[in-house]
């Protein structure tokens, strides 16, 4: 720490040090807490009854049931490919397709849409929940819209396609994250590079995939990182529009963690699912990282 | 000149997507200022404000300061303890503190769900069952993002300006509050943002943790609507979303133009 150079930084180093003390303390906090989930899942507290008092050490059982009782690995399927097709195709690619198409627009029409996009970023997850089910309902937009104009009996898509739906509900919302952040990465390439790229002859489409991509490839790591983790551990929209099911059709890891945990009580086997969500999520991370170090 | 301008087939493809996304809007509007709402999309027979005045006459009025509480709590109490932390590890050459922070924001994907149990415990114990307990919580569930969020954003004020500040005889402070601060100004914005948002929305922890009606928030009260007049009064859940969704909407517009500037900082730097 032998800054000479930053000679206001190291003869207060005190202050600094006092000024980090409080984040210090909270993350100690959050690390404590973590400590305690990791804890909990070798055992096999209960959230009520005898076993919320007398819980036993039980090992690695929580882990075993992962894979030999069912639930785990179908909800694990879901999660796959609900964050697959929300996250990282939907918001990703439209979010930078918007940014793409919207740089250097007309200011207003650039306006409408952002204020559109970003309203359903906004709204709160429950108000979204009510939303999208009220318009995948049998009686809703879709269905009075385009269903029934087609002289086809109404679906009811809430029910009978409720991945799919939750799928598009989560675009919906989350896409106004991405394209923020593509647009302020897309601000940054400078002008002169892409004119040059034009005055060579390449396409637009060559523009984009083969000079303003490569450039920005720090910031997509950044947004598929964030939006994965998210995504990962999202649970409002998902529970309040379909509780997981209907069956466990959209019993994603967070919906099925909440399940066990406080629905059934079983705290250990809950915390155990928590604790192969952080692995699967920190092994995706370790991966985009890697992405985002990778010299060019 | 600016020659990529949007060709007119881009145009509507744009205007259209504008559209698809603001429509499920439509029933919340038809509902909400509809006084004979059914719950369906239709087109209503009366108009009038009768939804907004039940929505409000409640408790809405007590939620409303409880979220607005809880919200602005931990945005603010998030950035004073982020900025007070993240100076100095933007600042100073702290072995590991980028392996540190990633580590960090590792751990905070453990599922709020799966901390929640002893987060309950320990507010328990600390008789911080209440709005300051959610307040603390939120922060601490924030604060590994908003740590790496303005750290990055201090990175990138030139550390020339600091130095020049000095020799002309500004004292630490003085150079955080005159110069650091202003110069980041659109990155604490969006970090002050994020937090309030997220506060405002947030429906796990103030549901576990407010024990009694007075203390809900905007987001359990909706919740527990639901179920209370015997069937679902649509008028007044539309009408009241509206008023739930309704401050998150304004401080994106007051802050609006900081967004694209804050978000430049997000990328770049691990």
């Amino acid at each position: 720490m032998k800054n000479q150079a930053n000679p206001w930084l190291t003869s207060n180093l005190w202050v600094l040090g006092l000024g980090m003390l409080p984040a210090i303390l909270l993350i100690g906090v959050l690390l404590y807490f973590t400590a305690w989930a990791f804890a909990f899942s070798f055992t096999d507290l209960a959230l009520v009854g005898r076993k919320s008092v007398e819980w036993e050490w039980v090992g690695l059982e929580n882990f075993q049931r992962l894979f030999t009782r069912r639930g785990f690995l179908e909800s694990l399927w879901t999660t796959v490919i609900f964050v697959f097709f929300s996250a990282i195709v939907g918001q990703s690619v439209l979010g930078f397709l918007l940014a793409a198409a919207l740089r250097g627009t007309r200011s207003t029409l650039r306006s409408v849409v952002e204020v559109c996009i970003m309203l359903g970023w906004l709204l709160p997850d429950i108000v979204a929940a009510f939303l999208w089910s009220a318009t995948t309902a049998q009686t809703g937009l879709i269905n009075q819209l385009i269903i029934r104009p087609l002289g086809l009996p109404p679906v009811n898509f809430i029910n009978d396609y409720a991945l799919p739906v939750v799928t598009i509900a989560n675009i919906w919302k989350g896409t106004a994250w991405s394209y923020l952040l593509f647009s302020a990465a897309l601000d940054s390439v400078s002008r002169e590079v892409v004119e040059a790229a034009k005055v060579d002859g390449a396409t637009p489409m060559q523009r984009i995939w083969l000079v303003q991509l490569p450039i920005i490839r720090p910031h997509i790591a950044t947004n598929m990182l964030f939006i994965t983790i998210w995504t990962f551990t999202y649970f409002p929209l998902i529970f309040a529009m379909t509780g997981g099911g209907p069956g466990r059709q959209t019993e994603t890891l967070a919906v099925f963690l909440y399940n066990q945990s406080f629905a059934r009580g079983n705290l250990g086997f809950g915390s155990a699912i928590s604790v192969a969500m952080l692995v699967i999520v920190g092994c995706l991370s370790l991966v985009y990282l890697r992405m985002l170090r990778e010299p060019k | 000149m600016e020659s990529n301008a949007p060709s007119r087939l881009t145009a509507i493809a744009l205007t259209f997507m504008a559209v698809i996304w603001i429509s499920p809007f439509s029933w919340l509007i038809l509902n909400a200022f509809n006084p004979l709402s059914t719950g369906q999309l239709e087109i209503p027979r009366a108009v009038g404000l009768d939804n907004f005045a039940q929505a409000v006459s409640g408790n809405a009025g007590r939620q409303f300061i409880n979220s607005m509480m809880i919200a602005a709590g931990t945005a603010t109490l998030s950035v004073i303890v982020g900025i007070s932390a993240a100076y100095p590890l933007s600042r100073l050459k702290i072995p590991g503190r980028n392996a540190f922070l990633w580590t960090l924001v590792l751990l905070r994907m453990l599922p709020a769900a799966g901390v929640l149990v002893p987060l309950y415990f320990t507010a328990q114990r600390m008789g911080l069952l209440n709005q300051l307990g959610v307040i603390i919580a939120l922060t601490v569930l924030n604060l590994p993002f908003t740590l790496l969020l303005l750290k990055n954003f201090f990175d990138t004020v030139p550390i020339e300006l600091e130095e020049a500040a000095y020799v002309e005889g500004a004292s630490l402070f003085q150079i955080v509050t005159k110069i650091v601060l202003p110069m980041s100004r659109a990155g604490i914005a969006v970090v002050w943002f994020f937090s309030f948002t997220g506060a405002w929305n947030e429906f796990l922890l103030p549901l576990i943790f407010a024990r009694v009606q007075d203390a809900f928030p905007m987001s359990v009260g909706l919740y527990a609507a639901f179920g209370q007049q015997g069937a679902i009064n649509y008028g007044f859940l539309t009408a009241f979303s509206i008023i739930y969704a309704a401050p998150a909407v304004g401080v994106y517009f007051l802050l609006r133009r900081n967004m694209n500037t804050g978000f430049a900082g997000v990328g770049v730097k691990g």
